[in-house]
């Protein structure tokens, strides 16, 4: 009996560690998920629109969403976020393949300096170069209430820094795939498009939803370029104004309810593509 | 169908390392030439170099009429096989083996109608449909081998095609590679490593160290006369036999002494040997395995030996020994005609004599490894500096990941 015991799966012990592990992962999850529940229920507090210290509503409504389509440009921003995401999604996609593949199949002077300085470059913050970016946009009139398509040369421009995972993957492309393909009379291009673009999926759809998720939280850019142009603004910056002194009594709920908003298309994008989401990351690791 | 003729080729990486040095070699029309040697020697460089996915370092490449050095891969009108298959995963077999096709805008009748030919030659119909995953690896070389025949391309290229199978598959395929090669008439190149794949296949075999030709020639040729040290230890299992002795010239005739052992040399050796100036008083005489015949104790000119070990292979016995002289020898000797008694007899023996079949030594300088009965022959380069970090190792790493 004695000698049974040890091949049993888990002991009395193991049992009391693993109760522990997971009181404290549930505690970890509830801590990560109340900023979200208190957004919910702050959006649908009916009351009134002001901060209050409680997070349960007194009373349930819609009013806030009512009150941020018809009293407020909410949407206005909306709809620039989301021109700006989906242009994004789409620049920054083809450059960030591109290059990662350049930079994974050919062999060029200079190939490896330039990875080093993308590496390096990517380590400085992005603010440094806030003030240049700012005027070099000014000069081409892409500020202030031109601002969508300036944001959109902004989030394009610097896009192929982010190669790194999507070289990762196509690193464990076996190169002679390339090699068969133009030997059968593809060129360079073709061989892209139609052998390694369709072998890609999972870092497509990776690369598309990091694109298109970006411009949606971005804050720092989107603020310095619009230059309180309102009706420029992205979500990010448009929905912060509302915390400030003067509009936070007042816009509070209002502020929630548009935040619930914007996560939805995201958080839809997510779900539906997550599966390729982690098969994109891992990808480069456990393939094979 | 083109004859492929490559004058003074090389290859030099940007790190400074020569893969290939000076490379002639003309392959003639219909011919099936095979590049061998140990790995790294350059050879997969050279056939990568014609089908122009390596750039040329120096001098000239030529397919047909056509100098190729600066052309595509795409124009050069060859087909490649690939050690690791690389066929494309999303792709049916079907599609795989069209794909070259319908980039040459071939109509989608005709196409149809070369892949189910191409199909039927390697008897791979019922695969058509399936995805290469679903493939066994035996398969998977058949679809490779067929996307290159589908196109009838002037040069076929195979690189290591059979070295990702197992051994039974691979003497399968081997077969097929020539009833395959009598198909479909055109001019093969073929690389390998292992030199059985080299004599069964080719017309002439090439056979490579550190970047250089050591020897071009008929499996024949390079069997019964290596150019030099290299070419006499790479081809051949059991490998060959080398004595030092000295040569001498009595009666008109060479004779060389291996301790007092006297092995009158072939003619041909000994008028090769008149017509050179200086022949050397040492020499390295070689004999393959097979050439060492026993005897009895004392008989005239017998080098005596230890036994050391046997190795029993079922209708001949390999008896590694080690001979009066020091030096260590190797026996191939046919027992098919003995009785279980003699060959018990014979493996449990310490002690045994042999003479060499004169007729098949060879014998070579030195100095520089040359046979010195074969014009032109090529010494044995001196060892270079091998690449820590070349391209084409870490690929091979990264396959071999894959593979997993």
């Amino acid at each position: 009996m004695s000698e049974n015991k040890k091949f049993r799966s888990k002991s009395g012990k193991e049992r009391v560690t693993r109760i522990i592990i997971y009181i404290f992962l549930t505690a970890l999850c509830l801590i990560w998920l109340i900023p979200f529940i208190y957004l919910v229920f702050q959006a649908f507090r009916g009351e009134s629109r002001a901060m209050v210290t409680y997070i349960f509503p007194k009373e349930w409504s819609f009013d806030n969403f009512i009150f941020l389509s018809t009293k407020t440009p909410f949407w206005h921003w909306y709809l620039n976020t989301f021109i700006i995401a989906l242009f994004n999604a789409v620049l920054q996609s083809v450059i960030v393949l591109c290059v990662a593949y350049a930079l994974s199949r050919m062999r060029f002077k200079g190939r490896k300096f330039l990875m080093n300085l993308m590496l390096v470059l990517g380590m400085f913050p992005g603010f440094l170069s806030m003030i240049a970016t700012y005027f070099i946009l000014k000069l081409f009139g892409l500020t202030s209430e031109n601002s969508v398509p300036g944001l959109i040369l902004i989030y394009a421009a610097s896009s192929g820094m982010g190669y790194y995972i999507a070289k990762g993957f196509f690193d464990t492309i076996p190169k002679s795939l390339d090699e068969a393909a133009r030997i059968d009379g593809a060129s360079r291009a073709r061989v892209f498009f139609r052998i390694i673009m369709p072998m890609a999926k999972p870092i497509i759809i990776y690369t598309i939803m990091m694109a298109f998720i970006a411009p949606w939280g971005d804050f720092m850019y989107a603020s310095l370029i619009t230059f309180g142009h309102e009706e420029a603004y992205n979500v990010a910056v448009g929905l912060y104004k509302w915390l400030d002194k003067e509009h936070i009594s007042n816009y509070f709920t209002v502020f929630c309810a548009g935040g619930l908003l914007v996560s939805i298309p995201i958080t839809g994008l997510f779900m539906a593509l997550q599966k390729y989401y982690v098969e994109g990351v891992t990808g480069g690791a456990v393939k094979g | 169908m083109a004859e492929v003729k490559l004058r003074n080729v090389k290859k030099q990486y940007d790190n400074g390392f020569v893969a290939v040095h000076d490379f002639n070699l003309e392959i003639k029309d219909k011919e099936f030439i095979v590049l061998v040697g140990p790995s790294g020697c350059g050879k997969s460089t050279t056939l990568r170099m014609i089908a122009g996915l390596e750039d040329i370092s120096g001098g000239e490449i030529s397919i047909g009429e056509n100098v190729v050095n600066d052309m595509e891969p795409k124009d050069r009108d060859i087909a490649m096989v690939f050690q690791n298959y690389a066929l494309y995963p999303h792709m049916s077999v079907y599609e795989n083996i069209a794909f070259g096709l319908r980039l040459r805008r071939v109509p989608n009748d005709e196409v149809h109608k070369k892949v189910c030919e191409a199909a039927e030659i390697l008897g791979i119909t019922e695969l058509l449909g399936r995805k290469p995953k679903q493939l066994s690896g035996g398969q998977r070389q058949r679809v490779a081998i067929g996307r290159a025949i589908v196109r009838v391309p002037k040069v076929f290229l195979m690189d290591e095609p059979l070295s990702n199978l197992d051994a039974k598959l691979r003497n399968q395929m081997r077969a097929e590679i020539i009833l395959l090669r009598e198909k479909i008439q055109t001019t093969f190149i073929y690389v390998t490593h292992d030199q059985t794949e080299a004599m069964t296949l080719g017309d002439r075999i090439v056979i490579m160290k550190d970047g250089y030709v050591m020897q071009v020639g008929t499996p024949q040729e390079l069997f019964n006369h290596p150019a030099n040290l290299f070419v006499a230890g790479f081809i051949g299992t059991p490998q060959m036999n080398f004595f030092d002795c000295e040569l001498k010239k009595e009666a008109d005739n060479y004779y060389a002494y291996i301790g007092s052992a006297k092995v009158a040399l072939p003619v041909y050796i000994s008028e090769a040997l008149k017509k050179r100036g200086n022949v050397p008083a040492k020499a390295v005489l070689g004999v393959r395995p097979e050439n060492l015949i026993l005897c009895a104790d004392g008989t005239p000119n017998s080098v005596s030996a230890e036994i050391k070990v046997t190795e029993m292979m079922g209708s001949e016995l390999h008896i590694h020994a080690s001979c009066e002289l020091g030096k260590d020898v190797i026996l191939r000797v046919q027992i098919a005609d003995m009785s279980d008694e003699e060959q018990t007899e014979l493996i449990k023996r310490k002690k045994f004599a042999f003479t060499l079949r004169e007729r098949t030594v060879n014998v070579f300088d030195p100095e520089d490894g040359r046979n010195l009965a074969v014009e032109n022959a090529v010494a044995v380069p001196k060892k270079q500096e091998a690449p820590d970090d070349s391209e084409k190792s870490r690929d091979n790493k990264k396959n071999r990941k894959n593979k997993k």
